[in-house]
């Protein structure tokens, strides 16, 4: 006898009495912030598993890195987490500093803190506003998006550029700060208090978001860290793990910040862990900028960093180095190192293998993101439908690290 | 816990599996065999204390006899202490045990090992291709792939410098 | 008074006949008129193009004071969809599929390098520009393009609102475009 194909849905003995629907909580989709999808098989208004796809965006970092000299590469982790792109960037230079071998000076590292600082106000930001759009609540959206054009206007004045910032070079930076620069930074750091402040008092006691967001999409830490989630999430589980205190890198073991730790896992927790980040790095970037050492701007890393004009046109050796720089002929020493800093969502780390050619061998991007989204099927296993958008955007998923 | 207490504990526990130690470069690394990874990885995990498994990705090189390899990094936090371990296996058989019950994080990451090198995690719940597309026939990151799409009309290599 | 008369500019109406009471001109400028100041947006954003366009949206590039306030998320109720960011092969189909659930009239405006050409990622992952899946009318190039560049992108769009034949979209050379992207 022919097997009779059937297009209709085999019910499974154990779903009856059950009313399971498939939702598509889609690609596009207005409140998941960015491309990623799922679908979710629903019994009424609960959600009872959850399959995830990803790859929407991706673009193949991997790959193209293989072909593109080292300070090439810049752009391109600028591209993975967006919102936060010079933590990216120099996460990246302190990785080929590490294979090189070179130490950098105290004014430099002073100047990535308050640059790396600045980039993780700016990615909490646009994560805690995001969750009061989610819930509801447009006006923190409005008020945080000024301060974060502050931002840029510093990263401007600094790099030239706003949201890819393609920030500093490898050894360095290309120009010190100008006064302005500074003068920006003090502004930035008198007046966003008070407009935290006033984000704060929307939301951060308000019953509303209270109810929706206590108890939601919690999870345990030693789930958490077998899932390997790192950074903000995993401190509201209530581990005290972050890179900047474990390997510390840019000097920033001469800072006394404190780390903000969570209880429970969970949605409410997560805001205000990344709340209470927002007031350290302030408190990070205003002992840094009065601290900040007299020095060199750059270290001397000739194999990469540009020489000044004034010698290319005047001197012989600078001339070479110029001309090899740009024409990618550069000898790289052989190696492989990992090197990780702390990003808005964790541990970002970089392994790079090289094997002595003007490109890497193989570089891999640890991303957090990436890593920690498979742990969202189990987090909103058994909630409801409005409570797995809040859990998704807490958890600060940014679709270009996602795919890389 | 130093580098030389671990070797040491790892070796007596698992003779003849442990092809090179590499204290060279910036954290401890060693080659094992492609059959002793998920029992030196649940050793780790129980005896000494690496809880944490911080990256897993894949490698070719092309030269050698075994050009496939997979690369762990594992993380003690309590020591902070970070470890490397390297396995390679050959094109035509590119198996290799999962480390799923482990660790729930290795899922993805083998996922897109799989993905990018072709490699296959026996005992994987859902070992499909992750990041690419599904009806994709060949595996990207293996270094006799290019970079570009093949069949894309618009831009004349010659001048891109290709 | 005189002083305050010189200092108000205001927008210019239509060509068009005038008396008190009335004013008249052709229909389509009307048309025109009304459909470029309030055009509702399908903000289809998928990466750092994207959030230079939730800075566009918010209070100091303001994209509401155009008559874009009310952001459409559902492509029925659509008439312009912005495409920012990178369009990945994986994405081309349901882009496609999006553009197909829009009604006419309907125009599209890519943002970014990216979306306009494939950008910087030359690889065999990304779509080169998503006018091989779906007509554009307007490119915005930049990585990513400041907000101003978006503003102008989109101002552009309201000239090409504004001044479009009433007929357009019955054209024969229209329905043989949408062939060419097996659109029906």
């Amino acid at each position: 006898m022919k097997k009779i194909e059937t297009k209709h849905k085999i019910i499974n003995p154990n779903d009856f009495g059950k009313n399971l629907s498939t939702l598509n909580l889609g690609p596009t989709h207005p409140a998941t912030h960015g491309i990623f999808q799922n679908v979710l098989t629903m019994n009424g208004e609960i959600i009872e598993d959850a399959v995830q796809t990803i790859g929407y965006i991706h673009r193949a970092f991997e790959k193209i890195a293989e072909r593109r000299p080292f300070y090439q590469i810049t752009p391109l982790t600028d591209r993975m987490n967006y919102c936060s792109a010079p933590i990216n960037n120099i996460g990246w230079h302190l990785t080929v500093e590490k294979l090189l071998g070179v130490q950098s000076t105290k004014r430099v590292d002073y100047m990535r803190i308050i640059i790396m600082e600045l980039a993780r106000i700016s990615d909490h930001l646009i994560c805690n506003s995001v969750i009061g759009v989610d819930s509801g609540a447009l006006t923190g959206f409005i008020y945080l998006f000024q301060e974060r054009e502050k931002i840029y206007d510093i990263y401007e004045e600094i790099c030239g550029s706003r949201l890819t910032t393609n920030i500093g070079r490898i050894g360095g930076f290309e120009r010190d700060f100008s006064p302005s620069v500074i003068k920006k930074i003090h502004e930035f750091i008198t007046h966003f208090p008070k407009v935290l402040k006033q984000f704060e008092n929307l939301l951060l006691r308000n019953r509303i978001f209270m109810d929706r967001t206590i108890n939601v999409g919690s999870i345990s830490a030693e789930r958490a860290l077998n899932y390997g989630f790192t950074g903000p999430n995993l401190r509201a589980a209530g581990v005290d793990y972050d890179v900047r205190l474990m390997n510390p890198y840019t000097s920033y073991n001469d800072f006394d910040f404190i780390i903000p730790l969570g209880t429970n896992g969970d949605t409410y927790d997560r805001f205000c862990v990344r709340q209470e980040e927002m007031w350290q790095s302030l408190k990070l970037i205003k002992n840094a900028l009065d601290n900040l050492p007299e020095g060199s701007f750059h270290i001397d890393v000739p194999e990469f960093y540009l020489p000044p004009k004034e010698d290319v046109y005047s001197k012989m050796e600078p001339l070479i180095w110029h001309f090899k720089i740009v024409m990618g002929e550069i000898e790289i020493p052989v190696g492989e190192v990992y090197h990780a800093v702390e990003g808005g969502n964790g541990e970002l780390g970089f392994y790079l293998v090289s094997d002595g050619g003007r490109t890497p061998f193989r570089l891999h991007f640890r991303r957090p993101c990436f890593i920690y989204y498979q742990a969202i099927t189990e987090m909103i296993k058994g909630s409801m439908l409005s409570d797995a958008i809040l859990t998704i955007s807490s958890m600060n998923i940014i679709a270009g690290e996602l795919d890389a | 816990m130093e580098n030389d207490s671990i070797i040491n504990i790892i070796k007596e526990n698992f003779i003849n599996q442990v092809i090179s130690v590499d204290e060279g470069s910036d954290m401890l690394t060693l080659s094992i065999e492609k059959n002793a990874v998920y029992n030196i990885i649940a050793f780790l995990k129980n005896e000494l204390g690496f809880n944490f498994l911080t990256d897993l990705c894949g490698i070719h090189y092309p030269d050698q006899k075994l050009p496939l390899g997979v690369i762990y990094h594992l993380h003690n936090m309590i020591e902070n202490k970070r470890l490397r371990l390297k396995t390679f296996i050959s094109v035509d058989e590119p198996k290799i045990k999962s480390c799923v019950d482990i660790f729930s994080c290795a899922n993805w990451m083998e996922r897109e090992t799989f993905d990018f090198y072709g490699i296959i995690f026996e005992n994987h719940p859902n070992l499909k291709r992750i990041l690419n597309v599904e009806y994709m026939d060949y595996f990207p990151m293996r270094k006799e792939y290019p970079l570009e799409d093949a069949t894309r009309k618009d831009k004349e290599d010659i001048f891109f410098g290709r | 008074m005189e002083n305050l008369k010189i200092a108000l500019k205001t927008v210019n109406p239509p060509e068009g006949y005038s008396a008190p009471g009335f004013f008249a001109t052709s229909l389509d400028k009307v048309v025109g008129l009304a459909r470029k100041n309030s055009i509702w947006p399908l903000p289809f954003a998928t990466s750092c193009c994207g959030i230079e366009f939730m800075a566009t949206m918010s209070a100091n590039y303001d994209l509401g004071r155009f008559g874009a306030e009310r952001l459409s998320f559902s492509p029925r109720q659509a008439d312009l969809l912005m495409v920012m960011g990178t369009i990945s092969k994986k994405m081309g189909l349901i882009l496609h599929q999006v553009y197909e659930q829009m009604a006419e009239p309907r125009w599209v405006i890519a943002v970014g390098a990216c979306a306009s050409s494939g950008g910087i990622f030359d690889t065999y992952s990304v779509l080169q520009g998503i006018d091989l899946v779906i007509p554009v009318d307007v490119f915005v190039p930049g990585c990513p393009p400041r907000p101003e560049q978006i503003l102008d992108g989109f101002m552009k769009i309201q000239d090409l609102v504004a001044n479009e034949p009433l007929r357009r979209r019955y054209s024969p050379e229209y329905k043989a475009l949408l062939e060419s992207y097996g659109i029906k």
